[in-house]
C-alpha cells in the first residue's frame, strides 16, 4: 500500500474546521482551570486545616492519576451518582478540575519565590486580605508564571484529543471518522497530528512574545 | 444510587492483571525512553547546528502532540511500513519515544546546570569531549537529574491509560472491560484511579527516599519568616514535615 499524499492533504480542510472545537475547549476549560486554580490558591492561604487536608487529597489524586480515567470518571461516573452530563460538559470539566490543581501548584510555586516587600507594605498598610490578593499579589503573580502557564495551555489542548473517546467531535475524532470511510487511517491521523503541533506551536510562540512584553515588568 | 464495590471484589483478577501489565509497560518504556534520550540530549547540546536541528526538531514534534495520537501513528503506521508487532509492543515502543524527548529536556537542563569550568578543565587536561561528558559532567548530573526524572517517570505511569485505546491490556483497559460487564462505572473508574494513585505514590515515595539518600534537599529550605509568609507560603510547612 502506497501511502496517499494528496489523502493526506485532502483531510486539512474537515480537520481544521474541527481544530476549532478543540481550540474552544480548550480556551473554556483554561478559563475555568484559572479560576479553578486561583480559588484553590486563596483557600490554601487561609490555613484551614480541614480544607487544607481537602485540598492537598485533591491534588495528590488529580496528579496521581491518569487525565483519560479522569475524563471517564466525568463521564460515565457522574451519571450514575444522579449527574447528567453531555460528552462535551463532562470533557470540560474533566480537562478543568485537572488543569485546575496543576494550576494551583503553579502558582504556590510563584508565590514562594515573589518578593515580600509589596506584600509587607500593604499589611503594614492595613490593606484588607481581598485588595491584597486582587491588587497586590495576582497581577504580579499571573505575570510571574506566565511561562509554565502557556505551558499548561499546551497540555490542555493536547488533552482535547482525549475527548475522542467520550465521542466529542473534535480533530482525532474527525480524523478517525475519515478513515473509515477511506480505509486509510494514516493519512488523516497524520494531517491532525499536524494541525494540534501547529497549534500548540503557535501558543508557545504567542506565550514566548507575550512573556518578553511583560519582561520589564516580571519580579 | 447506592455504590457497590463487591463487583471490584468479583473482578479483581481483571484488575490485577492490567496492574502487573502497567507496571511492565511503564518500566520498560521509561528504561528504553531515558537510553534514548541521551543521545539525544547529545545532540541538542552539540556545536554542530545540524545535530541541534534534528533534536530540537525531534523533540518539539513529540512534546506537541498529544500522546493519544502518536499512539494512533504507531499503532497504524507500523503494519503500514509491515511491521506488524503485538499491541502491547507497538504501545511500549510508542511510549519509550515520546518519553525519550521529555527525558532528553532533563538531561540537557541538568548538563547546562554544571558550570562549564568543568568541561573547559576537562578538555585543558587533554580529555576528549565524550570523556569529559563521562567522567567529569555527568556524575555531576546524578543529583540534578534525579528530582525532574521522577516527575517525567510519573507523567509516563500515567500516560500508560492511553494504551487502552490500541486494545492494550493494561488497568484502564481492564476498566473499560469491567464497566462494560457490570455497567458500574463510578465503582469501576474510581477503583482504576485509585489504583493509578497507589502506583504513582509507592513510586513518588521510593524515588523520594533515594533523592534524600542522595543528598538532595526537598523544597525551597528559606529561612525567613515574614508578614507576608501568610499569603506567599502556601502548604510548605505540611510538605516539609
Amino acid at each position: 500500500m502506497d501511502f496517499d499524499f494528496w489523502g493526506m492533504i485532502g483531510a486539512f480542510p474537515s480537520l481544521s474546521r474541527a481544530a476549532f472545537t478543540n481550540l474552544t475547549i480548550a480556551i473554556v476549560a483554561m478559563s475555568l482551570a484559572m479560576l479553578g486554580g486561583t480559588t484553590l490558591t486563596i483557600l490554601r492561604s487561609f490555613g484551614i486545616s480541614i480544607v487544607n487536608g481537602a485540598i492537598s487529597t485533591l491534588i495528590s489524586f488529580v496528579r496521581g492519576t491518569p487525565i483519560l480515567v479522569q475524563i471517564f470518571l466525568f463521564y460515565y461516573g457522574l451519571p450514575a451518582i444522579g449527574l447528567d452530563l453531555t460528552p462535551i460538559q463532562a470533557g470540560v470539566l474533566a480537562i478543568a478540575v485537572n488543569s485546575s490543581v496543576f494550576i494551583t501548584e503553579i502558582m504556590r510555586g510563584g508565590l514562594s519565590g515573589m518578593d515580600t516587600g509589596p506584600v509587607e507594605a500593604a499589611i503594614a498598610l492595613g490593606v484588607r486580605p481581598r485588595a491584597i490578593w486582587g491588587r497586590v499579589i495576582l497581577p504580579q503573580l499571573y505575570i510571574r508564571i506566565l511561562p509554565p502557564l502557556v505551558n499548561e495551555l499546551t497540555t490542555v489542548v493536547k488533552g482535547t484529543a482525549l475527548l475522542s473517546v467520550i465521542t466529542v467531535i473534535e480533530v482525532l475524532r474527525t480524523a478517525q471518522q475519515i478513515a473509515n470511510t477511506t480505509f486509510r487511517p494514516l493519512e488523516p491521523l497524520l494531517a491532525a497530528a499536524v494541525i494540534l503541533f501547529a497549534l500548540n506551536l503557535a501558543i508557545s510562540q504567542a506565550g514566548k512574545h507575550l512573556e518578553t512584553r511583560f519582561a520589564a515588568r516580571r519580579g | 444510587m447506592t455504590l457497590d464495590f463487591s463487583i471490584i471484589v468479583d473482578n479483581w483478577q481483571l484488575f490485577a492483571k492490567g496492574a502487573v501489565l502497567t507496571l511492565v509497560i511503564a518500566f520498560i518504556s521509561i528504561g528504553i525512553g531515558f537510553l534514548l534520550s541521551i543521545p539525544v540530549a547529545l545532540m541538542a547540546l552539540s556545536h554542530r547546528w545540524w545535530l541541534r536541528w534534528v533534536s530540537g526538531a525531534y523533540v518539539e514534534w513529540f512534546r506537541n502532540v498529544p500522546f493519544i495520537v502518536v499512539v494512533y501513528i504507531f499503532f497504524y503506521g507500523l503494519p503500514f511500513a509491515g511491521v506488524r508487532l503485538p499491541e502491547a509492543v507497538v504501545g511500549t515502543l510508542a511510549l519509550a519515544i515520546y518519553a525519550s524527548t521529555y527525558f532528553s529536556e532533563v538531561i540537557r537542563g541538568a548538563v547546562l546546570a554544571v558550570p562549564k569550568g568543568q568541561m573547559e578543565a576537562a578538555r585543558a587536561v587533554g580529555m576528549s569531549y565524550f570523556m569529559g561528558m563521562r567522567e567529569i559532567v555527568a556524575p555531576q548530573t546524578l543529583r540534578l537529574l534525579l528530582p525532574p526524572s521522577t516527575n517525567t517517570s510519573i507523567s509516563m505511569i500515567k500516560e500508560t491509560s492511553i494504551l487502552s485505546t490500541i486494545t492494550v491490556a493494561e488497568i484502564t483497559y481492564q476498566g473499560l472491560v469491567v464497566q462494560g460487564a457490570t455497567f458500574a462505572p463510578f465503582e469501576v473508574f474510581m477503583t482504576t484511579a485509585v489504583l493509578y494513585w497507589l502506583i504513582t505514590s509507592i513510586f513518588a515515595r521510593f524515588m523520594h527516599g533515594i533523592e534524600r539518600r542522595a543528598g538532595i534537599a526537598q523544597g525551597g529550605n528559606q529561612n525567613r519568616h515574614s508578614l507576608a509568609d501568610k499569603y506567599l507560603q502556601i502548604g510548605t510547612k505540611r510538605v516539609q514535615e
